[in-house]
């Protein structure tokens, strides 16, 4: 097993003499849920963006399973994942279409049995039939997790996962990411600016403030820290 | 109400002039329609001798020759556009897709959208004409594939420009083909233009495929050379397509486009 899950040195951002991320540097161990958290612009996606090689980052380095991004890329996107609710799958096509095109691209073995289980436990086996494009954003946020799973990614990437979701889907869909989890010792890394949400799930939180690490470490070390007992007050006290 | 016509005349007026491509839409059909059709004519006028009948299969073979660059362009394009336009490339992206792989399927899938779109027009031209393109015999596979690479080269250039420049450049996939067509002398000979165009249609491998395609209708014959100049020219501009679109993938990762592509 490697030691670190993701290991960032230096990372930096620059776009047209803007800098979006800077110097950051993480250290994060093997299995586990890491939440990561700013504000509007605070640079999270770019960060999580650089992390799955979507964005080449202008310095720094990315380790991921103690291998550099750079040099063995396709190595370690095997092993990763990602859902954003807003990045979509193609609309025309049916669910079963989508997650089996996936399936292929991650050489999933008996991709159709993978889906079947996959699909029962997320509730949309009814949906794998339909038109993509046609689904409720609840419906889509469920069936991109399953397409985020297809590969029972060592590193699941989540951007905002309960984003206009009800409640009774968002607590779904967050017990499930946990016992996912507890079941794989995957690491899972988590942006959402539903606080609770992260507070609720993450043993160690990642605060980005202009690009910048403003805290890296263990929630209950960020509360006394701040003395305080939630991330909202934090939050809120950092506005004043 | 004078108010809201304006508004409604001046969003018009940003979007339809807000780009280059777009300003380029506006004026390139009736520019492009007039250059063609007066080739076109001098060309049949001053070649009278031609029968009506090998008039005419030049010009269905032409076009059936020539959809199959247009086809083969736009089924490249539109197939890379339909991940754009789903918001798709981030997924697409984040797999153990390389990115050779995704030119090499959207080569195949060209070929796939081109053999089906063709066919029918084929069996119909046959059909209805008595039009024969199979007169061609083998030299059709020939001249069926280098439009097709030809095809696919401008195919590789659209689609760069629109994952680097954006969707502005959506309208070059459907404009190219017509701009490149008065140059390309499907439907008359290459002396039918005027000398200093001729000059720079000769790097078109249309060109030499089209001389090639009358050549052998009329006079049942081929050049060599010509063979020679049509594969070194179009393994040139495929060759350089698929390094351009490469090159833009990687300047889109550099500036973060991946991200923010999509309708």
């Amino acid at each position: 097993m490697p030691k670190t899950s993701i290991r960032t040195k230096n990372l930096s951002k620059t776009y047209d003499n803007q800098t979006v991320v800077s110097n950051v540097s993480i250290n994060l161990p093997y299995g586990g849920i890491f939440g990561v958290l700013g504000k509007n612009g605070a640079g999270k996606t770019t960060f999580l963006a650089m992390l799955m090689g979507l964005i080449t980052p202008s310095e720094g380095e990315i380790f991921i399973f103690d291998k550099s991004l750079k040099f063995h890329k396709y190595e370690i996107l095997k092993n990763i994942n990602f859902q954003s609710p807003y990045i979509d799958l193609p609309k025309k096509i049916t669910v079963m279409q989508n997650l089996i095109f996936y399936a292929r691209l991650y050489d999933v073995i008996d991709r159709k049995k993978k889906i079947l289980k996959l699909s029962e436990d997320l509730f949309i086996t009814d949906l794998l039939d339909n038109i993509y494009g046609t689904l409720s954003s609840g419906q889509k946020t469920r069936v991109n997790l399953c397409k985020a799973l297809l590969n029972d990614p060592k590193l699941l990437l989540l951007d905002e996962p309960t984003a206009s979701l009800d409640v009774s889907t968002s607590e779904f869909i967050r017990k499930y990411i946990k016992s996912f989890q507890k079941k794989n010792n995957s690491t899972i890394l988590i942006t959402s600016h539903n606080l609770e949400e992260i507070e609720k799930m993450c043993s160690h939180i990642i605060f980005l403030d202009k690009g910048k690490i403003k805290f890296d470490g263990k929630k209950n070390e960020l509360f006394k820290q701040n003395k305080s007992s939630s991330l909202k007050d934090i939050f809120l006290k950092d506005d004043k | 109400m004078i108010n809201r016509i304006l508004a409604l005349l001046i969003r018009y007026k940003n979007i339809s002039f807000g780009s280059f491509p777009r300003l380029l839409s506006i004026f390139y059909w009736p520019t492009v329609q007039i250059l063609f059709w007066g080739y076109f004519t001098n060309f049949f006028m001053s070649n009278g001798s031609f029968g009506i009948w090998s008039a005419l299969n030049i010009i269905l073979s032409a076009v059936v020759l020539w959809d199959v660059l247009f086809r083969g362009q736009l089924g490249l394009t539109m197939s890379f556009f339909e991940e754009l336009w789903s918001r798709n490339l981030p997924n697409l992206f984040i797999t153990p897709l390389k990115d050779i792989e995704m030119v090499y399927g959207l080569i195949l899938i060209s070929l796939v959208r081109t053999l089906i779109g063709i066919t029918p027009a084929v069996f119909f031209a046959n059909y209805f004409f008595y039009f024969h393109l199979f007169e061609l015999g083998l030299y059709l596979i020939f001249l069926f594939l280098n439009l097709i690479i030809f095809g696919w080269s401008i195919g590789f250039i659209v689609s760069g420009l629109v994952l680097r420049y954006g969707q502005a450049f959506e309208e070059l996939a459907w404009a190219i083909i017509f701009i490149i067509l008065p140059f390309s002398c499907v439907y008359y000979p290459l002396d039918s233009l005027p000398n200093i165009v001729q000059n720079i249609a000769l790097f078109l491998p249309t060109v030499h495929i089209f001389e090639t395609m009358r050549l052998i209708l009329i006079e049942n014959e081929i050049i060599l050379h010509n063979v020679f100049i049509i594969i070194f020219l179009n393994l040139f501009y495929l060759i350089l397509s698929i390094l351009f679109f490469l090159k833009m993938i990687c300047i889109a990762r550099k500036r973060g486009l991946l991200f923010n592509q999509g309708e």
